[in-house]
């Protein structure tokens, strides 16, 4: 037992890491419990506390996680970190605003043609993105999102420029009144975000996403199981693509806008910033949304007027360095208890 | 005929441009190992240093912005890959020059106030000659010259010099280079520094062609990624071939077809990671 212990990081040892990983997800700790509890109840109850203002940005704070969802899947779950969410959230948004404008008004239909179009192009792009690891994709998801975001400035017919597109207000029910109130779309916003949470965190309990987070631990040792790498990660890359395409189409309803910016690089960048700035979990992707809006939006315009980016930009660093700050403790209370237990 | 050849000298200029900036992304990738996201702010620096300094266009102050650019870039580029050699993993990397080049630009785009500036060319420089019976900016055709003799010397340098033979050891082994009594570590700084001089500069020549505006340093980092990667991650002849395909796209395509140009990026950006894996199984997965 001693032995295993010392071989913490023998080669032998490494495939055991998905399991002591997956035993956290598996059995949520009180603490984690609680704070999901309160903010779910938080995030009920906002629409009657805060002013307008602060409901639409609770709203895109609701989008943007949805987004930090997909990027947290690929980066924390599957060892594949992104920066090209932003792509699959432009091209549901843009899908959903083609519906709406041509077929129906109907959020939950625009939401599902949004989530379908953008597994469709993460299927597509992910035949050759999800061959690849690290750095290499990284940088591929980044092309992608750059490249998306100028198909979207040059396809003027279908997205209107630069400009961006006007949008009409969604219904939820056939045959009811359009959904105009802040407060009834965030809450429309929040129910989507809580159904496409939980069912992200079944799959990623599931046998499947287990698989993942063995691939993502040790991928040769996975491979050597008989667990087809590559075509996990497709699914996984295809199915973060759907949530990141929800999310535009969730960005449609509510703000009744979307231009080429919403979905470019900046905002693939906070995505990715939010699934790791508070903790490495679904529901610390949401809350890293919620500060990141909060930092540029509320305090941003408070503190240093017209430079909200270089607050980000600080927010950036500071998840970078506190990182390799913090790793240490984290590491060490993470093999605390392996050193007592025998 | 004479139209096209125009546009592909057009494409050459930006080509070559594009290949100095690749080269230091490339450059510090493979061989520092840091993966710089903030090499797009770099060269929106450049162009901004030649705004304030050579808007009019007059040789001094466009010497200067030279000058002070390459001494900056070498300075900047340095410090971040001293600092970066802190964060171990290529996420932490990205993470911090993502912030250090939001920062940067935007103090930068403050500076240059936010919309498109143009930039004269150096006194002499800004009429034009006759190529193939049209007139042509004469200011181009130096820039075609000047990074033609940049990527040549970058070239000669790290493909044939001892400095260039250490440089690619590093690379390859840094383990083995500390072991025959070279800090590693101390070339990885040199070349952070090189790159970042480059890129500067770059954009100081660039910028008459192409001066400050908003998005520049997003368009230039993400072409030069794509570069970098089609073109392989430590191969600076492939970066080359890379740049200069990027560079008749983003001119020739963008006339002919302008929906195109993304759908052809994509397309080379394929092209490079396809070719290159099958020579290579191992290159592709880089972590």
């Amino acid at each position: 037992m001693a032995h295993a212990t010392t071989r913490e990081h023998g080669a032998g040892h490494v495939s055991m890491d998905p399991i002591a990983q997956s035993s956290a997800v598996h059995r949520p700790r009180a603490a984690h419990r609680l704070v999901v509890a309160a903010a779910l109840l938080a995030a009920v109850v906002a629409p009657g506390v805060l002013d307008a203002y602060t409901i639409s940005l609770a709203t895109y704070a609701l989008v943007l996680g949805l987004l930090a969802s997909s990027a947290y899947v690929l980066t924390n779950v599957a060892g594949l970190p992104t920066l090209g969410q932003g792509a699959y959230l432009a091209i549901g948004g843009y899908t959903a605003a083609a519906i709406s404008h041509t077929i129906t008004t109907n959020g939950p239909a625009q939401l599902i043609a949004g989530a379908a179009a953008g597994a469709a192009a993460a299927a597509a792009i992910g035949v050759l993105a999800a061959r690849t690891r690290g750095t290499t994709f990284l940088i591929i998801t980044l092309a992608v999102g750059a490249l998306t975001q100028t198909l979207a400035s040059r396809a003027v017919p279908l997205t209107g420029g630069d400009a961006g597109l006007a949008v009409d207000p969604i219904t939820v029910l056939p045959g009811a009144s359009l959904v105009t109130v802040k407060g009834y779309l965030y809450l429309y916003a929040l129910v989507c975000t809580v159904i496409i949470g939980g069912a992200l965190t079944l799959m990623l309990r599931s046998r499947f996403g287990l698989a993942v987070r063995g691939i993502a631990a040790n991928e040769p040792r996975a491979r050597a199981d008989g667990y087809p790498a590559d075509t996990y990660l497709w699914v996984t890359y295809t199915v973060a693509g759907a949530v990141a395409g929800a999310a535009g189409a969730i960005l449609v309803a509510t703000r009744h806008t979307i231009a080429p910016v919403d979905g470019g690089f900046v905002v693939s960048g906070l995505a990715l910033l939010a699934a790791l700035l508070v903790t490495r979990t679904l529901v610390g992707a949401l809350l890293g949304a919620t500060v990141i809006v909060a930092v540029r939006d509320l305090i941003a315009p408070n503190v240093l007027a017209g430079h909200a980016s270089a607050l980000l930009g600080g927010l950036f660093l500071a998840a970078a360095f506190a990182r390799i700050l913090i790793r240490p403790l984290i590491h060490r209370s993470e093999h605390a208890p392996a050193r007592r237990s025998p | 005929m004479a139209g096209q050849v125009i546009i592909a000298l057009d494409g050459l200029a930006f080509g070559l441009l594009l290949y100095c900036v690749a080269a230091g992304l490339s450059l510090s990738l493979g061989v520092a190992g840091v993966f710089q996201l903030g090499h797009g702010a770099f060269y929106l620096a450049g162009t901004c240093l030649a705004w304030w300094l050579a808007e009019e266009g007059s040789w001094r102050g466009f010497s200067a912005a030279l000058v002070v650019g390459a001494a900056a870039g070498a300075v900047a580029g340095g410090g971040l890959g001293d600092v970066l050699r802190h964060l171990r993993e290529h996420l932490d990397q990205a993470l911090a020059t993502i912030g250090f080049g939001l920062i940067l630009v935007d103090i930068l785009t403050a500076s240059y106030g936010a919309q498109p500036r143009a930039v004269e060319p150096p006194p002499g420089l800004g009429g034009s000659i006759g190529v193939l019976g049209r007139s042509y900016p004469t200011y181009r055709l130096i820039v075609i010259a000047v990074a033609a003799v940049l990527a040549t010397v970058l070239y000669l340098v790290i493909e044939r010099s001892r400095p260039g033979i250490l440089v690619r050891a590093v690379a390859a082994d840094p383990d083995y280079v500390a072991a025959l009594g070279v800090q590693p570590r101390r070339v990885q700084v040199v070349v952070m520094a090189a790159g970042g001089a480059l890129t500067v500069s770059a954009g100081v020549l660039g910028a008459p062609i192409l001066g400050p505006s908003p998005g520049l340093d997003s368009t230039m980092l993400t072409l030069s990624l794509i570069v970098v990667v089609a073109g392989g991650l430590d191969s600076i002849r492939g970066a080359l071939f890379a740049a200069l395909a990027v560079g008749q796209i983003q001119t020739t395509a963008a006339v002919a077809w302008p929906s195109a140009a993304p759908f052809l990026l994509f397309a080379v950006l394929i092209a490079g990671l396809t070719w290159r894996t099958r020579r290579h199984a191992n290159t592709v997965r880089v972590t």
